[in-house]
């Protein structure tokens, strides 16, 4: 049983990858008058890897649920695409909106978004819970629709489950700050997986929670018997299990990609520039073409060896979107344009830590890294050796990381620069 | 002259060694008469008048270094004699300066590089020894730019491997102060300008430890912070006669170049001692602007410490935490927070001045110039099919691009007019 739940997760969440927007993305444009913003403490984590993927992956998910034996972990999985003929139950409702809520919380990561402070992160939380707890009520009363599966204990195993799983989530959240969603779901993954292997070898429900998490501090839980939404209210949003102080809450924004393509054809500038309105060449300043497109807003440099430069896109995903309008562009002048090695070559990334910083202090202690000279640049630069980043750091705070051929990069240098910065807030 | 020789002519001491094309000859500049010619045959006469041979020509170390190597070397030694440095600093240099050269970028870089490369060896040596040197001062000696000095330091620095510590600000208050022609009367300084140095020296030292902890030196050039200091230290000591001078003609007067943001560090500096005067009991009753507070600095600066604590708050931590305290303040008699000589320097609480204000840099108290909205939710994959209509709006009609040939035709007709070969 334990090899078809992994394969099964991972199959699911393989096809979750695709759709899964990467880490600290703002907040989508759909928002849910009935959620509030999203909260790392979306009820049942064990929902949240799973259902981002209900709409994609129905057909996969049945099969999986089918294959086990009626546990909870398939009896999830099984409202999914709805077996039952019963269009909106009261579980399929709360369901639905648990993925909304995911949705919300998936392109945030475990983070507010970006423009969100710090003082955002507690009125959140509070607000979902609220919401969770209404929802509870419902589904607690509307257990008894499905009857193909034994879904009784739902409401209360739900509390009990998703109490475990925030608190994990709250641990995961505050650790692994920063790191896109897909890798967020895949380290959720491994606790389904001991959630499934734990139920599946005990029948019993209690004894399940204790052995799901054997490491879990809260693991000793009384067994579920409160359906109401006291267990989840004694989680106050705020204790979660490690310090706060571990993660930044703050995620960098990227500014500029540079990026180069190869055309593969030799061009003729003078009649690129005679032919496009958005060109301009001058051969005796530079021996290229600056081309600019409004969407997405970018400029390229053509040169006529066929290579091209393509800047000032905010994401990879645009950066590549422009580099083929500008082909595109190429293609349409009369020339045999392709598109081959495409490559991301630089990332920009800036942020705010919001407290000023003793630019001398740093330089003393991280002398090898460092250098920092007032009568040259105001900033400080910090040559970070893992990963391979410069990070200009200035004394009101704004940090400016550049180097990255990675997103992840940017936030993982900016994850390690945090804490050295932190102990230099004091005047 | 070294040797000891005489001339036979005249019998003058003063020979010279000067090469006749590649002959080198010693010659008496007072008469002209030639002493010795070539040195490989030499008559016992002859060799009364040998010079002797300095130990680098005797040992051919210079042959192995090319001439521009060996003039960069000459520069550096020339740059340290200028400065007045020990002679330790000079070895140092020079062995920089050579450890430099053996990079095959430096050796193929233009002279005008290789020129700011002495600076740059003269600096770090400099800034090794705590020895206060400012980039600017070896760039004015050097001639050369701002910018190609920077670049070049960078690189050297980064190229060597060298660990340069910051620039010594004590020691460089202490160099720069010395330097204001202000300690005796002349016919430029009047007698009432005329200052004690040790006196100055001690309260700019002050002056400028305040600004440190006030984030006013963090990021800034130290220059302009100092000699801001400095007119308010020479200011201070005698008010009543020397308020009437400005910041530019005290420069003047001192015979010191006025750096552009000494200005405006001034008036920064002026401002967190307005905020410190607030908290000095006999001070609130005053009402002091930018110009009285002047007066009254040497008070400040002899409770700044008790002042800055009470004047400013922490700037990160919340502003509740000051306000609480400040209610509580307000509610009862003083609390034990304050210093032992502070209880004093309180106001009665119909007096008490505003909250504290955050102690933070001049560059995060001032608003944001434009709100950076945030950024729109991007849905792009990258893998978007592109329309032709979109391409289209990007080129040139053939009407457009006729009309634009003869644009531009005409336009090189009208230049090859107006510039007639």
């Amino acid at each position: 049983m334990a090899p078809t739940v992994c394969s099964g997760l991972d199959r699911v969440e393989a096809e979750a990858q695709g759709r899964d927007l990467r880490g600290p993305c703002p907040a989508p444009s759909r928002p849910d008058p009935q959620l509030g913003p999203a909260s790392p403490f979306a009820p049942a984590g064990l929902i949240n890897g799973l259902c981002a993927t209900r709409a994609q992956s129905g057909s996969a998910a049945a099969q999986l649920a089918w294959a086990l034996p009626p546990s909870r972990l398939s009896a999830l999985l099984t409202v999914g695409p709805p077996p039952m003929e019963e269009e909106q139950t009261y579980l399929e409702l709360y369901l639905d909106q648990c993925t909304a809520q995911d949705d919300l919380a998936a392109p945030r990561s475990p983070l507010l978004s970006p423009v969100v402070p710090d003082d955002g992160y507690i009125p959140n939380t509070s607000n979902s819970e609220t919401v969770f707890n209404a929802h509870l009520q419902e589904v607690k009363g509307a257990s008894g629709h499905f009857s193909s599966v034994d879904l009784s204990f739902l409401p209360d195993e739900l509390t009990q489950e998703s109490k475990d799983q925030s608190v994990i989530k709250s641990k995961q959240d505050i650790e692994e700050n920063g790191k896109t969603q897909s890798q967020q779901s895949r380290l959720s993954l491994p606790r389904e997986q001991d959630i499934g292997l734990g139920l599946i070898s005990d029948s019993t429900l209690s004894k399940s929670h204790s052995q799901a998490y054997p490491g879990d501090a809260d693991s000793d839980q009384p067994s579920p018997e409160k359906p109401n939404s006291t267990p989840l209210m004694s989680i106050t949003p705020m204790t979660p299990v490690t310090p706060v102080s571990e993660c930044s809450g703050i995620v960098p924004q990227l500014q500029n990609i540079v990026s180069t393509v190869n055309l593969a054809c030799k061009l003729d500038l003078k009649k690129i520039a005679l032919h496009a309105k958005n060109a301009e060449y001058n051969p005796k300043r530079f021996a290229a073409v600056i081309m600019r497109i409004r969407e997405p807003r970018t400029t390229a440099l053509i040169f006529s060896s066929g290579k091209m430069v393509c800047t000032g896109a905010k994401s990879e995903e645009q950066s590549r979107l422009a580099a083929r309008k500008y082909a595109r562009v190429v293609q349409k002048l009369g020339f045999p344009a392709r598109f081959l090695d495409f490559k991301i070559q630089n990332m920009v990334g800036s942020c705010d830590v919001r407290f000023p910083i003793r630019l001398e202090g740093l330089v003393l202690t991280h002398q090898q890294f460092s250098s920092y000279e007032p009568e040259l640049f105001p900033g400080l630069i910090y040559r970070m050796v893992k990963p391979r980043i410069v990070l200009l750091i200035f004394v009101s705070g704004k940090v400016v990381l550049t180097g990255a051929k990675e997103r992840s990069e940017i936030y993982e240098a900016f994850e390690n620069i945090y804490p050295i910065l932190k102990g230099f807030k004091k005047a | 002259m070294p040797g000891g020789g005489h001339c036979p002519d005249c019998g003058s001491t003063e020979l010279v060694e000067d090469s006749h094309y590649s002959q080198s000859q010693l010659v008496c500049s007072d008469c002209g008469c030639v002493v010795t010619e070539g040195v490989l045959t030499t008559t016992f006469s002859d060799e009364g008048n040998l010079r002797e041979v300095t130990y680098s020509r005797s040992t051919g170390e210079n042959d192995q270094v090319s001439r521009s190597q060996q003039r960069g070397l000459r520069r550096v030694r020339d740059l340290c004699r200028v400065l007045q440095l020990p002679s330790t600093f000079e070895d140092t240099a020079v062995a920089y300066y050579q450890q430099a050269y053996r990079h095959s970028g430096i050796r193929a870089a233009r002279l005008q590089k290789k020129e700011v490369l002495v600076g740059c060896c003269v600096l770090i040596t400099c800034r090794q020894h705590n020895w206060p040197l400012t980039m600017g001062t070896v760039c004015a000696l050097l001639y050369a730019d701002l910018d190609v000095f920077s670049g070049t330091y960078m690189q050297i620095v980064k190229l060597l491997g060298l660990d340069v510590p910051s620039l010594c600000l004590a020691d460089l208050v202490k160099t720069y102060c010395s330097s204001f022609r202000l300690f005796q009367a002349s016919p430029s300084v009047p007698p009432k300008y005329v200052e004690d140095k040790e006196k100055m020296l001690s309260r700019t030292l002050q002056l400028v430890e305040l600004a440190d902890e006030t984030w006013l030196v963090t990021g800034r050039h130290p220059l302009p912070v100092i000699t801001a200091a400095t007119f308010l230290a020479w200011q201070s000591l005698q008010p009543s006669h020397r308020l009437t001078c400005s910041l530019a003609r005290f420069c003047k007067l001192a015979n010191v170049d006025l750096p552009y943001p000494a200005s405006s560090r001034l008036q920064e500096l002026l401002s967190v001692l307005l905020r410190m005067a607030e908290r000095l009991a006999w001070l609130q009753v005053l009402k002091l602007d930018k110009r009285s507070v002047v007066k009254h600095i040497g008070d400040l600066l002899q409770h700044r410490h008790t002042l800055v604590r009470k004047a400013f708050r922490d700037g990160t931590a919340e502003m509740e935490a000051g306000e609480k305290e400040l209610r509580e303040r307000c509610q009862g008699p003083e609390q034990g927070k304050e210093e032992v000589a502070s209880s004093s320097l309180d106001l009665p609480e119909g007096k008490r001045p505003a909250s504290p204000t955050p102690l933070l840099p001049p560059c995060m108290l001032k608003p944001p110039k434009r709100i950076c909205p945030p950024p729109p939710v991007s849905t792009v994959t990258g893998d978007e099919n592109i329309s032709d209509s979109e391409i289209e709006q990007y080129l040139r009609t053939p009407q457009e691009i006729k009309d634009f040939e003869k644009a531009q035709a005409a336009r090189q007709a009208a230049r090859s007019v107006s510039n007639p070969p």
